[in-house]
Formats: C-alpha cells, sequence, structure tokens
C-alpha cells in the first residue's frame, strides 16, 4: 500500500491508457530518429515508464478494486473502454516487464542482427508491438480487440522479418506467419460481426450481459464462437493451428524470438480466456462442449506432439520452439477442465512460462552472439565457453521440464491437482509424459554442453568467451526468478488465483 | 522524354485539381462523406499520379522520401497528440469535450477535425512511401515491357 | 422486391464471378485488375446499402491506390504466377467450404435483410443517432462523428497500423529500395559446423526475398485487406 501512495493519482487514473500511447508515439518517433543509441535510450527509458506504471496500475487493482476507463469519457456501450482487472494486471505488467528486460538485452543483440541504419525503426516497430499487445489486453472493447492485435500482428510480422540479415529463410518465415495470422485476424473479426448482429453491441461486457440474457442466443452466436476461438487459436498457436509458430521463433531476431514467446502467445491466449468466461459464458451447453471436449484434446495433443516434435529437431530455437506449442497445450488443459483450480493452474503456467521461455531463449540469443551456434550439434562444450549463459539456460531448461523447486514445479503441480480434483487422472497422465518427454529434449541441449569437449578451430579449443553483462543481467534475472518461484509461489499462486476468481464470477 | 504529351499535360492539369479535390474531401467529412482515410488517398495517389507520368526521381525531387518518413510519424503525432492534449486539459484520452468545457460540442468538433488532420497525413504519407518503397527496387520500365 | 433488392443481387452476383475469375486466373496484371473491379464493385453495392462512406473507402482505397500499388508490387515479382498442384489446394479448400457453411448454418437465425428492429440497427446504432444530435449539432454527418469521437480511440489504432505498414516496408525495402544487404555477424568466433542452408544460397540473392506465390494465397475478398501488407515479405 506504501509503494501505491507514492504514486501521483493521475498515473493511476489515467496509467492503463498511458500504458498504451507512450509506446505508441514514442514509437512513432523513435522511427525518425538519426542514432540507434538513442533510439535505444528512448524504448528503455518508455519500457521502464511502463513497467512502473504498469506496477502501480497492478498494485491499485489488487488493493482497491476493478478499474473502467472510459476513452473519449463516453460511456461503455457507446465509446470504447478499458477493462483493467484481476485478470489482466498480472499480464499487463509481464508484458512490460518482458518489454523492459529485452530491451537491456537487445543493445548487444540487436546490434549484431539488425542492419545499423535500420535499427531505430526496428526499435520503433518494437515499442509498437509492445502497445499492441498491451492494447490487445488492457481493452474492454472487442473491436478494440481487432484494431490492436492488427497494430500488434503487422510489427510483429515486420520484426520476425527483420531475422534476414541473419538468415534469409527469416522472410519465409514472416510471410507464413502473415498470411496465417491475416487469416486468424479475419476469422476473429467474422466472428465480431456475428456477435454484432447478434447483440448490437461491441462492448464486451455488454455483449456477455445481451448473451446471457438470451441465454446464449441462437446459431449466430454459436458461429460466432466458433469463428472467434479459431481466429484466437491462430493467433496463440492452438495445436493444429500452430504452423507459423516455429519458423517465427527460429528464424527471428533473438531479441524478437523472447519476446514473442513470452508474450504474444500469452496475450492471445488471455483473450480466449476472456471470450469464453465474459463475453460467452460457459453456462451456455455449446461454450462448455468446445471448451471441455474440444480444447482439452487439443490442448492434450499439443502437449505429446509438441514434446516429440521438439526431441527431433535439430535446430535448438525450433526445438524450444515446439515446446512452446506443447506449454500452450498445458495451459489449454487449464482453461479446459474449466474449474477455479483448473484455470488458476493454467494462468500460473502462462505467467511462468513466460519466465522460463524468456531466459530460455536469452541463453540461445546468446550463444549466437558469441558462436554463431543455432543447432544442438554445436552446443559442445558450451558449458565450458559459456559457462554462465548455459547456467542459466539450465536452470530455465530444468524449470521447463518441471524439477523440484522450480518454477515449472509448481504450475504442472498445481495443474496436476486440478486435474485430480476434476476426476481427469488421465489428463495428469499426460502431464507427466509430457514432461518425460521435455527431459529427453532439454537432456539433449544439457548433454552436449557439458559432457563433451568444445571443438577445436585449426587444432586449438575454442576460447572461452563469456555472453556481454547487457546480456546476462535479465536472462540471470529470469532464471533466478524461476527457481524463487519454484521455492515461493505465493505472490504469483495469488495472482493466478485472482484471475480464475474474475473468469469464474463471470460478469464485468 | 518526348512521349505520352498528352498524358503529361493533362496530368500537369489534374493533379492540382486531385489534390484539391482532397483537401475538399478532407474539410467536408463533417457534412457528407469523407473524411481523413479518403483524403489522405487521394492525396497520396495525386503524387502517385505525378511519380507515374513525369518518373519517380522527378517526384522524389518534389516530395523527398525524408519528408515522407517524417510525415508518417507525424500523422500519428497529431492524432495521438491531441489525446495527449485533452489530458493536458483534464480530461480523458481523446475526450475532446474538455477543450472548451462549457461548449462541449466545440471542443468535439475541435478534436475531430485536429485527429482527422492525422489521419490524412498518416495515409497519404504511407501510401506514398510504400510507392516509392516499391518504386525504388526496379529499373524503369520500357514501353514494350507492358 | 423492391428495386433495390434486385440491385444488391446483382451486386453480388457480380463479386462471386469476379471472385472466382480471380481465383481461376495465373496472370498477375489481370488478377490485380480484377481486384481492382471487385472493389469498385463493392463499392457500388455499398452505396446501394446506403453506406456512403464505407463506399468512398472502398472506391479510394480498393479500387484505386491499392491497384496501384499491387502493380508496383507486381513488377517486382513474377508477371505469372505458378499453377498450384491439386493437393496443394484441397486444404484451403476445405478451410474455406467449412467456413461457408459454418456461415449458413447462422443464416436460419440472421435478422431479415435490412431489418429495422434487429440489435445492429436498434440498439447501439440507433443510440449514436439520437447522442450525435445532442452532443455534436454541428456535425450533420454521423459517421464522422461516431469514428472520430465516440470510438476515436479505434481510429486512432487504425492510424497506427497504416503507419505500422509503412515502417514496415520502410524497414524491409527502404524508401529507396536499397535494403537487404547486410549481412548479421556473431560478436566472436563462428564454430557452427555447418552454414544454414540458406546463406549458402547468397550467390543468386535475387531469387531468395520474393516468394513469387504472393497472389496465388491472396484471393477474393481478402485480396485488398492484404494489398498493403502483401508487399511486406
Amino acid at each position: 500500500m506504501d509503494l501505491l501512495s507514492s504514486y501521483p493519482s493521475w498515473l493511476i487514473t489515467h496509467g492503463a491508457a498511458l500504458l498504451i500511447i507512450l509506446p505508441l508515439l514514442v514509437g512513432a518517433i523513435t522511427s525518425v530518429l538519426p542514432r540507434e543509441r538513442l533510439a535505444w535510450i528512448v524504448t528503455l527509458i518508455v519500457t521502464l515508464i511502463c513497467v512502473v506504471t504498469s506496477l502501480g496500475v497492478l498494485l491499485d487493482v489488487y488493493f482497491n478494486d476493478a478499474q473502467l476507463y472510459k476513452m473519449g469519457g463516453w460511456d461503455p456501450p457507446h465509446g470504447i473502454s478499458y477493462i483493467i482487472d484481476g485478470l489482466n494486471t498480472p499480464l499487463i505488467f509481464l508484458i512490460c516487464a518482458m518489454a523492459l528486460l529485452c530491451t537491456i538485452y537487445g543493445l548487444p543483440s540487436v546490434a549484431a542482427e539488425v542492419e545499423p541504419k535500420k535499427r531505430a525503426p526496428f526499435y520503433a516497430a518494437f515499442l509498437i508491438g509492445v502497445a499492441g499487445l498491451l492494447g490487445m489486453v488492457v481493452t474492454g472493447d472487442a473491436f478494440n480487440v481487432f484494431v490492436f492485435l492488427e497494430v500488434s500482428s503487422i510489427s510483429t510480422y515486420v520484426l520476425v522479418a527483420m531475422g534476414a540479415s541473419r538468415d534469409r529463410r527469416a522472410l519465409k518465415a514472416a510471410y507464413n506467419y502473415l498470411i496465417l495470422g491475416s487469416i486468424g485476424a479475419t476469422f476473429f473479426v467474422i466472428g465480431l460481426g456475428f456477435l454484432y448482429m447478434e447483440t448490437g453491441t461491441l462492448n464486451m461486457a455488454d455483449i456477455g450481459n445481451i448473451l446471457r440474457d438470451l441465454d446464449g442466443g441462437s446459431r449466430v452466436s454459436l458461429v460466432a464462437f466458433g469463428f472467434i476461438v479459431v481466429g484466437l487459436g491462430l493467433k496463440l498457436a492452438m495445436f493444429p493451428l500452430h504452423m507459423w509458430l516455429p519458423g517465427a521463433y527460429a528464424h527471428a531476431p533473438s531479441f524478437v524470438t523472447v519476446f514473442l514467446a513470452s508474450t504474444a502467445t500469452k496475450a492471445a491466449l488471455y483473450l480466449l480466456l476472456r471470450f469464453i468466461f465474459m463475453v460467452f459464458d460457459p453456462s451456455f451447453e455449446y461454450v462448455i462442449t468446445v471448451v471441455t471436449y474440444v480444447l482439452t484434446a487439443l490442448g492434450c495433443i499439443a502437449m505429446l506432439f509438441g514434446s516429440l516434435q521438439a526431441i527431433f529437431q535439430t535446430d535448438a530455437r525450433r526445438t524450444l520452439a515446439f515446446s512452446s506449442i506443447a506449454q500452450v497445450g498445458y495451459m489449454l488443459l487449464g482453461v479446459g477442465m474449466a474449474t477455479g483450480l483448473g484455470l488458476a493452474a493454467g494462468y500460473l503456467h502462462l505467467l511462468n512460462h513466460a519466465v522460463i521461455k524468456a531466459a530460455l531463449f536469452f541463453a540461445l540469443g546468446a550463444f549466437w552472439y558469441r558462436y554463431g551456434i543455432t543447432r544442438i550439434d554445436d552446443f559442445a562444450g558450451l558449458g565450458k565457453m559459456m559457462p554462465w549463459t548455459m547456467g542459466a539456460f539450465t536452470l530455465g531448461g530444468l524449470s521447463l521440464i518441471g524439477v523440484p523447486f522450480t518454477a515449472g514445479f509448481t504450475s504442472k503441480l498445481n495443474l496436476v491437482e486440478a486435474a485430480l480434483q476434476r476426476g481427469w487422472a488421465w489428463a495428469a497422465i499426460v502431464i507427466v509424459v509430457a514432461s518425460i518427454l521435455a527431459i529427453i529434449y532439454i537432456g539433449r541441449m544439457l548433454m552436449a554442453a557439458y559432457f563433451q569437449s568444445p571443438p577445436e578451430i585449426d587444432g586449438e579449443v575454442v576460447a572461452k568467451n563469456e555472453a556481454p553483462l547487457m546480456m546476462l543481467i535479465p536472462m540471470w534475472l529470469l532464471a533466478l526468478l524461476s527457481i524463487a518461484i519454484g521455492v515461493n509461489a505465493d505472490l504469483v499462486v495469488e495472482a493466478a488465483q485472482g484471475a480464475a476468481d474474475v473468469l469464474i464470477g463471470g460478469g464485468v | 522524354m518526348t512521349p505520352h504529351v498528352i498524358l503529361r499535360v493533362v496530368s500537369k492539369f489534374l493533379i492540382p485539381l486531385i489534390a484539391i479535390f482532397a483537401f475538399y474531401v478532407q474539410f467536408h467529412g463533417d457534412f457528407g462523406p469523407g473524411g481523413g482515410f479518403q483524403a489522405g488517398v487521394i492525396l497520396a495517389a495525386s503524387v502517385i499520379l505525378y511519380a507515374l507520368i513525369f518518373g519517380l526521381d522527378a517526384a522524389k525531387k518534389a516530395l523527398p522520401p525524408s519528408w515522407v518518413r517524417i510525415g508518417m510519424m507525424l500523422g500519428v503525432i497529431v492524432y495521438g497528440g491531441t489525446g495527449v492534449a485533452t489530458w493536458l486539459v483534464g480530461g480523458n484520452f481523446l475526450e475532446y469535450g474538455a477543450f472548451t468545457p462549457e461548449h462541449p460540442d466545440h471542443g468535439i468538433h475541435l478534436g475531430i477535425l485536429a485527429v482527422e488532420v492525422g489521419v490524412l497525413l498518416a495515409v497519404a504519407s504511407v501510401m506514398v512511401a510504400i510507392f516509392y518503397a516499391f518504386g525504388s527496387r526496379q529499373p524503369d520500365l520500357t514501353d514494350e515491357d507492358w | 422486391m423492391s428495386p433495390t433488392i434486385i440491385l444488391d443481387i446483382g451486386f453480388m452476383a457480380m463479386l462471386v464471378v469476379v471472385a472466382f475469375a480471380i481465383v481461376r486466373l495465373r496472370s498477375l496484371f489481370a488478377i490485380v485488375m480484377l481486384q481492382g473491379v471487385y472493389s469498385l464493385v463493392s463499392a457500388a453495392w455499398f452505396v446501394s446499402l446506403d453506406a456512403v462512406d464505407v463506399a468512398f473507402t472502398e472506391a479510394a482505397v480498393g479500387a484505386g491506390v491499392s491497384t496501384v500499388l499491387m502493380l508496383a508490387a507486381m513488377l517486382l515479382a513474377d508477371r505469372e504466377s505458378r499453377p498450384v498442384p491439386m493437393s496443394q489446394q484441397i486444404g484451403p479448400l476445405v478451410i474455406v467450404v467449412l467456413a461457408g457453411l459454418a456461415m449458413f448454418y447462422a443464416l436460419g437465425d440472421m435478422p431479415a435483410y435490412g431489418d429495422a428492429h434487429s440489435p445492429a440497427n436498434a440498439y447501439v446504432g440507433m443510440d449514436y443517432i439520437e447522442l450525435t444530435q445532442k452532443d455534436t449539432p454541428h456535425i450533420p454527418n454521423v459517421v464522422t462523428t461516431v469514428l472520430a469521437s465516440y470510438r476515436g480511440y479505434d481510429t486512432f489504432g487504425e492510424a497506427v497500423v497504416i503507419f505500422s505498414a509503412g515502417l514496415g516496408v520502410l524497414l524491409l525495402l527502404g524508401l529507396n529500395g536499397n535494403a537487404g544487404k547486410w549481412r548479421a555477424q556473431p560478436n566472436g568466433t563462428r564454430i557452427a559446423a555447418a552454414p544454414a542452408p540458406a546463406a549458402r544460397k547468397r550467390p543468386m540473392p535475387k531469387d531468395a526475398p520474393k516468394p513469387t506465390s504472393k497472389p496465388k494465397t491472396v484471393s477474393t475478398t481478402k485480396a485488398k485487406a492484404k494489398s498493403k501488407k502483401g508487399g511486406k515479405s
């Protein structure tokens, strides 16, 4: 409470809007800045302000109550309003914090991977992408979601394509992402059109109330639900719709991969949660059917399929990308249970996975930065060549597997508990099997790094060359955080519980 | 370039008219169909037409690419800046009524004019920017290629 | 049957015909032109639906500028699209058919065409007409008020979407068409055993960056939405 009272009251009232407007406006200015270093400093300051603001908003929602921010001062059904509640504030803070860490990491990383002239616009696109994601998460207006979905998507396509100066395949990956992402956005907007046809309004809470009055509405809202789930499913890489993800993660610049992996799919998953539970309602027969059978089944398939695919990859980032698809499966399983415990566990895994995956991708970026390594075969001896980076990678890897006293363990344990409470013992088995598969693909990398000797070039063993401090700091911060969550998860569990309460409580 | 005399003469006559029509669409948006989006596209069309008839280099001399970049940025800044201004006068973001608290409708009118200018700038410069970017990628085509 | 209904049916029939022609054609020039036709016909249809603002935008953006931009993009790629093997067409066809069937399924419960009492016409839409008379008596065009004031924040988002599309083109092509030569290098010793396959392709840089298959995926109605983004990859 003390910390909260030190915030100026204006920042708390308008904080949610500032979080989006500031990066958007500064992003526009950054695009014409003449010097890359200046652009970086500006980005750093903006993301820092965003972190501070989002913390204030988070505390305010925690101690006081959910907020409604009316854009343009118009009341909800007519104007666009923001809803800031226990469901989205943790995610807002997560996105801001990741943006800040990525920016710190970006100073060396972007300098190595992006053409000098393009670095200022690159940071501009990044800021706009951050703002787009935040805008999607914070808004309470269904069409506004679409607008900011486009803002974040377009800048992300470009950011992924910027990997082309490292690997030409980035262009193809970005193109795939562009096409599939556009199809997803189109499906989503078709769904919104149907919803508007049924209810005549675009405000999420309003749609929710009208649909509840209609007891789920007619076939129009059923079809709307289908289109929205498929559209968001594409964005969050739900199992059969995940085709864009491995390529995009593998070929984007390291900086972008980290940010994408830790926030983009999470924001889409959050939207799915909000649409399923607060715009529609699990009490409608078609919603609960889709959630219980389709989402759960797809989640379980994704867990097994993603982990299996991850084992057979040669490229380290592709391995982790398939692992991300599997982790989305865990979260969907939690959603599929549609119980308070399950939702809390899914949300917890969402937060934890963002921390873990970001640490892992940070480390992979550092491997490339020093040695140009992308393939697992080249990991040989990395434990000796980059001990600190590899250390962070190991912590993250263990956490991904779910070794006790790591963040991954906490969320998987919660998921298993929720599954058992729901009476789904088979789901618990799937979780265990997927975790065993994770041991294999993470183990492969760790074995190569620690049990093989460093390669020799011209008869000399490759010298130790640790990553720069700017890369190590964010990496270790997240690695230690994942351990800290594993030791004492109270704060994060409480946040996840709060989110689940908002979802189950229904209504905004 | 001696050919296309008719095209050059006619377009010289047309381009200013197109640009004026763009501004008509822009400022008539309050009363009839139109607004920043359509006006921006029409304004961009006048530049693109100039580039098509007189060549990309001439167009770039008339409207340098660096201006286009700044125009893109200004568009967003003008729109967002209007919102920031409403913050400064104590309203919510984009609450134009706060400009003139005693007559909110005047403030709203003012705000709409301002943001439409932002849209005009952003749309027109982005369209020209995309055309410049594509156009600069290849050597000029001869007529036979068509 | 009122004459406007006949007009609407005529326009929709034309749209379907044009869409099929776009899908069937191989010449990119013809496809781009037909997309312009598609936009123009839909603009005319919007006029008949009394949505003049939308029609104006569609005519200016869809039929006007985006055709020119698509042509400019096409000149950088091939003039003909390669035929797509049947095996690759089945997946998209299934998706399109399923999506179409879903929409037809909803058809039975949709409000009647032009129904003044449907939620879309009666609820917030009707409110706007009343509210604008009170809030902004000096602006007779309701669309402008909704666009720039009630939902002005969405329009801001749209302006940013346009901006980021421009930024994307800037990042990928550069305004003077001189981007893409720079290669990233690790800040240390490169020890990766083999270069990535694409790196070996460098002797023929022209083939890599441009997806020549672009327009085949960009078909029918979504084409215009993508015209400004399509050139980016």
